[in-house]
């Protein structure tokens, strides 16, 4: 306990100088930019300003690049819930509640929620990183590529349960988006699936094309349509900060979402993904009135947002204990550090304790910061959604297609979003929901290179899926979650089944 | 209509004429045909940085990712030949490509103006950290014993520690499970807690990781050992001396750049890898460095021919 | 292929009791048939050696079988019936992505912003051509100093046509 609190005060100590307090403001304010902007990443933007931070020391540079990194997730959710284009995989969720939130005039309250949410996410990941971090990466090494099959298994049952109408509807969108996953170079034999003989196309497609199509341009022609829907949004601005009940209806939701982000963000195969997904989940099923999900409700929003900040943080776990990077933007930290001469693994954090408990200190600094910078621009977010319609989709086009752009660098990246645009806006016409879609599409790459891997490595064998302790468990989740799902439905009668 | 493009093509070539003597004038497009953060992207920003000050302009890095690299140098080569974009090959995209794409839309000892090697990473050979060997005797004594036992992880087809396993593999005469992941990171992962049992990959990467015992190092395809890992045997004193393997890292221009232009990238690239600061940054990675010979286009012009004959027939046989 | 299912579907009503279900089913039918004949020569491999086609090959096989589970659905259950195509509105907003991604590398972000927005903008019933025109020129600039200028993005703000021209 001693060391903890040693620890932590060595962290702040280091973080608290003007210089770094400077640079995770400059960092979290470039994330929130590049967050709130469609379709640019911090990929992009954190390789962009890598030779910026050449003239600085080690710890500053990682500070402000890992305030970008977790700016853009604060970012993401306002561009989620405003204008329902998810700009990364963890937002899917947000934009699914939140959004219509912002239809029903709530913008502001659903902005305001998921900031606090995301504070109070990351106060904790911070502390869970400074006390259990270096212990709880064994807990991952218990992690192979059976056990991680077993943990997509149940993320695709999730996918179900987040379904709002027919679930026999929503079964399809997973298995559509799983099957637009394996389109690209296979990973074993190195041929060429299902491209069409475009070469861009040999590396899969990318998750913000699919989601930007899907979501944000199918979105536009709809709202085109009915240009009535618009202006209730423009009409109704309503309140602008959360109401007593709806803090009450949060504070569990915020509660459990931090614990499901937080413990599923260190698992290196970049669990934290799933974060979001199972908070939603899980707070669908224990809402006394799950229908009101999709519809607006708060607690959907506040979990999920929350486990995302919580996946966020604790993602750098991987990273700074094991100097495995659990994702992309990761692995442009570790790149970085390199850069800077540090090369991270299982010794940062004794060779270079200033820098990895400066780190943690600065995530917690930057995450109040962050609450600082968003919650006066929530008035300002809303007051955007009074723009006339006419001349806001225009912007989000424009912005979305230099997002897109930006991310490879290739035109064909913007006509693929085109092409899914057009995808989308058939999938609504039939009925059908983006989101299982999207969510089938992320588990879906992983899913099957675990899946080959584990049976490569068991010769073949299935039962490996059973014999491993962790694998069993997991699809026994699994199993009762689809059974809990599928139960209602089927107790209400066959006709309900495949119906609204 | 047409006579007006005429015009204006006639203005461009003259004024690209003209722009030869002055180059560059304006910021120069360096695709890196990798993710920004891998090994090649940090050598590439690195030389960059050095280089865009002895030329006075800014060399903006492009990573343009895929298909193990060729995506990226495939649409650099066919470029405007005029020393605004030049790309970073790669011991994959300008060695291994030929065999291992058989639509390759470009060639790599035809289609390029060499300008010079920048940096290569050594490869090193890693086991889990309880295999049941100590060096690479051992090691290899033990792969050929257990050949159904014994899985080989690597980051996918095409990539560095996919390459460079399959010609060590198959100078010991072995063909181990090949598991297949999606990046160095997963494979590394798998490596660390004991699912799979041994990789071949750049210095880089690994060398935390040997550091802190979490995997084994069995030697180093370098003729001398690294500074960052003294204590790592070379392959020629582990007795595998046949096995000498670094990932290159050099700049290509787009064919038929004028030749004034590449001699001055050529010269630029010189300088940054003299420069003491570079220098001292790319050896911290573990990088070596062109000797004094190795440098500019001509000997990488060379090089090239003797990368692409060497991995083709390798590669080819692995595939069968 | 879509506007075929919607007329088809809309002729025979007296059978199909849920035209936007039946329609959802012929689409995802569709779909898996495409993807069936793209996956059709890929190796299938072997549970043990999987090949790179196994799991493409099962999974449209599955599609398919959600989409009669669809179609079978709409002749046994009420449902919604299927809404009314718009063209404009797509048309012009993915015709916009379009012509943006088609300038933006040889005539740069300066040319590729305006025209692309000014065609997106012919998609809404309010269109107005001075207001576009000004609109998507003032988001041109602002753009170029926000994803150029202050993000530092390798976007060609002037394309390699006109390029040479502009030595700077």
């Amino acid at each position: 306990m001693e060391a903890f609190f040693g620890n932590l005060a060595l962290g702040f100590g280091v973080a608290l100088t003007l210089n770094n307090i400077f640079l995770c403001f400059v960092g979290c304010m470039v994330g929130t930019l590049i967050g709130v902007l469609p379709g640019v990443g911090p990929i992009a933007t954190i390789a962009m300003l890598l030779p910026i931070t050449f003239g600085f020391d080690p710890t500053g540079a990682l500070i402000m690049l890992a305030g970008i990194y977790y700016g853009a997730q604060y970012g993401g959710s306002t561009t989620a819930i405003l204008v329902n284009i998810p700009g990364e995989a963890t937002s899917v969720v947000t934009v699914l509640d939140g959004h219509q939130m912002a239809k029903q005039g709530r913008a502001g309250v659903a902005l305001g929620m998921a900031a606090m949410g995301s504070f109070f996410a990351g106060t904790v990941a911070t502390i869970f990183i400074a006390a259990l971090g270096q212990p709880l990466t064994k807990l991952a090494q218990l992690f192979g590529p059976a056990e991680y099959f077993s943990l997509m298994i149940m993320g695709l049952v999730f996918a179900v349960v987040l379904a709002r109408g027919s679930i026999l509807k929503a079964i399809c969108m997973i298995l559509l988006g799983l099957l637009l996953a394996t389109v690209g170079t296979d990973l074993e034999t190195g041929q060429e699936r299902m491209t069409l003989g475009i070469q861009d196309l040999s590396d899969g497609v990318d998750f913000a094309v699919l989601a930007m199509g899907i979501f944000g341009f199918a979105e536009i022609v709809r709202n085109l349509e009915n240009p009535e829907t618009r202006d209730v949004v423009r009409s109704a601005i309503g309140r602008l900060w959360p109401s007593k009940e709806d803090f009450r209806a949060s504070y569990f939701p915020i509660l459990r979402g931090t614990l499901i982000g937080a413990i599923l963000g260190i698992l290196p195969g970049n669990g934290a993904v799933l974060g979001p997904f199972a908070s939603y989940t899980v707070e669908k099923k224990l809402a006394k009135d799950p229908k009101r999900f999709g519809r607006g409700a708060i607690e959907g929003v506040a979990g999920p947002e929350s486990a995302n900040n919580a996946g966020a943080q604790t993602a750098f776990i991987p990273l700074l204990t094991l100097g495995i990077p659990p994702n992309a933007v990761m692995a442009l930290m570790v790149g970085a550090m390199t850069i800077h001469g540090i090369i991270p693994g299982p010794q940062v954090m004794t060779k270079n304790p200033e820098l990895f408990w400066g780190m943690v200190a600065s995530m917690w600094i930057g995450n109040l910061m962050l609450v600082i910078i968003n919650l006066p621009l929530i008035g300002l977010w809303v007051k955007l959604l009074q723009v006339p319609y006419r001349m806001m989709f225009p912007a989000i086009m424009i912005f979305c297609c230099i997002g897109i752009y930006s991310i490879n660098n290739s035109t064909s990246d913007v006509l693929f979003t085109a092409f899914f645009g057009v995808v989308g806006y058939t999938l609504l016409k039939f009925g059908f929901e983006p989101a299982p879609m999207l969510l089938g599409f992320v588990l879906g790459k992983l899913m099957e290179e675990k899946l080959r891997q584990a049976l490569i490595l068991s010769r073949g064998s299935f039962s490996t899926f059973i014999e491993r302790p962790v694998s069993a468990g997991l699809l026994a989740v699994a199993a009762i979650m689809l059974l809990i799902a599928l139960l209602p439905s089927i107790q209400k009668g066959r006709d309900e089944v495949f119906t609204e | 209509m047409r006579k007006c493009i005429l015009a204006l093509a006639a203005a461009v070539s003259l004024a690209g004429a003209a722009q030869a003597q002055t180059y560059p004038q304006r910021p120069i497009n360096m695709v890196v045909p990798f993710a920004a953060g891998g090994p090649t992207d940090i050598v590439a920003r690195m030389v960059a940085e050095n280089m865009s000050k002895t030329l006075g302009q800014q060399i903006v890095v492009e990573n343009v990712a895929g298909a193990g690299g060729t995506t990226g140098i495939t649409r650099a080569s066919q470029a405007k030949p005029d020393g605004y974009t030049i790309m970073m090959g790669h011991m994959g995209t300008h060695g291994a490509a030929p065999a291992l794409y058989a639509n390759l839309k470009y060639d790599p000892t035809k289609d390029f103006e060499p300008v010079g090697m920048a940096a290569g990473t050594p490869i090193l050979i890693v086991t889990k950290k309880n295999f049941p060997a100590k060096d690479l005797k051992e090691m290899i004594a033990y792969l050929k014993a257990n050949p159904d036992k014994v899985n080989q992880a690597h980051a996918g087809i095409g990539a560095v520690s996919h390459m460079t396993c399959i010609l060590f593999n198959s100078q010991i005469g072995v063909k181990p499970t090949a598991v297949p992941y999606s990046g160095t990171g997963p494979a590394l992962n798998d490596l660390v807690s004991g699912q799979v049992d041994y990789m071949c990959d750049q210095i880089v990467n690994l060398v935390s990781q040997i550091k802190a015992g979490s995997i084994k190092a069995m030697a180093i395809a370098m003729p001398e050992r690294s500074p960052a890992l003294p204590d790592v045997p070379t392959t020629k004193e582990a007795g595998m001396p046949e096995y000498e393997v670094t990932a290159w890292n050099a700049i290509f221009a787009p064919k038929d750049t004028p030749k004034e232009i590449v001699t001055a990238l050529s010269a630029a690239l010189d300088k940054a890898l003299d420069d003491a600061p570079t220098k001292a940054r790319l050896l911290e990675l573990g990088a070596v460095l062109p000797t004094k010979a190795e440098r500019g286009g001509d000997w990488l012009g060379g090089f090239v021919k003797k990368e692409v004959a060497r991995w083709t027939p390798v590669l080819k046989d692995a595939s069968k | 292929m879509t506007d075929q299912v919607s007329s088809e579907s809309q002729k025979a009503p007296g059978l199909i009791k849920s035209t936007q279900e039946f329609g959802a089913g012929l689409f995802l039918i569709a779909v898996a048939a495409f993807f069936f004949w793209q996956a059709l020569e890929l190796p299938h491999g072997s549970l043990r050696a999987m090949g790179p086609g196994m799991l493409p090959q099962s999974l449209t096989v599955m599609v398919a079988f959600g989409g009669l589970g669809l179609i079978l659905t709409s002749i046994l259950a009420e449902g919604p019936p299927l809404e009314r195509w718009s063209i404009r509105g797509p048309f012009f907003i993915f015709g916009g992505i379009v012509l943006f991604s088609l300038l933006i590398r040889t005539f740069g972000l300066a040319v590729a912003g305006p025209v692309s927005m000014v065609f997106g903008t012919l998609a809404s019933t309010e269109f107005r051509w001075k207001e576009s025109v000004i609109f998507s020129c003032v988001l041109t600039a602002v753009c170029i100093l926000l994803f150029k200028v202050l993000l530092r993005l390798p976007i060609p703000v002037i394309g390699t046509v006109i390029e040479p021209f502009f030595p700077f």
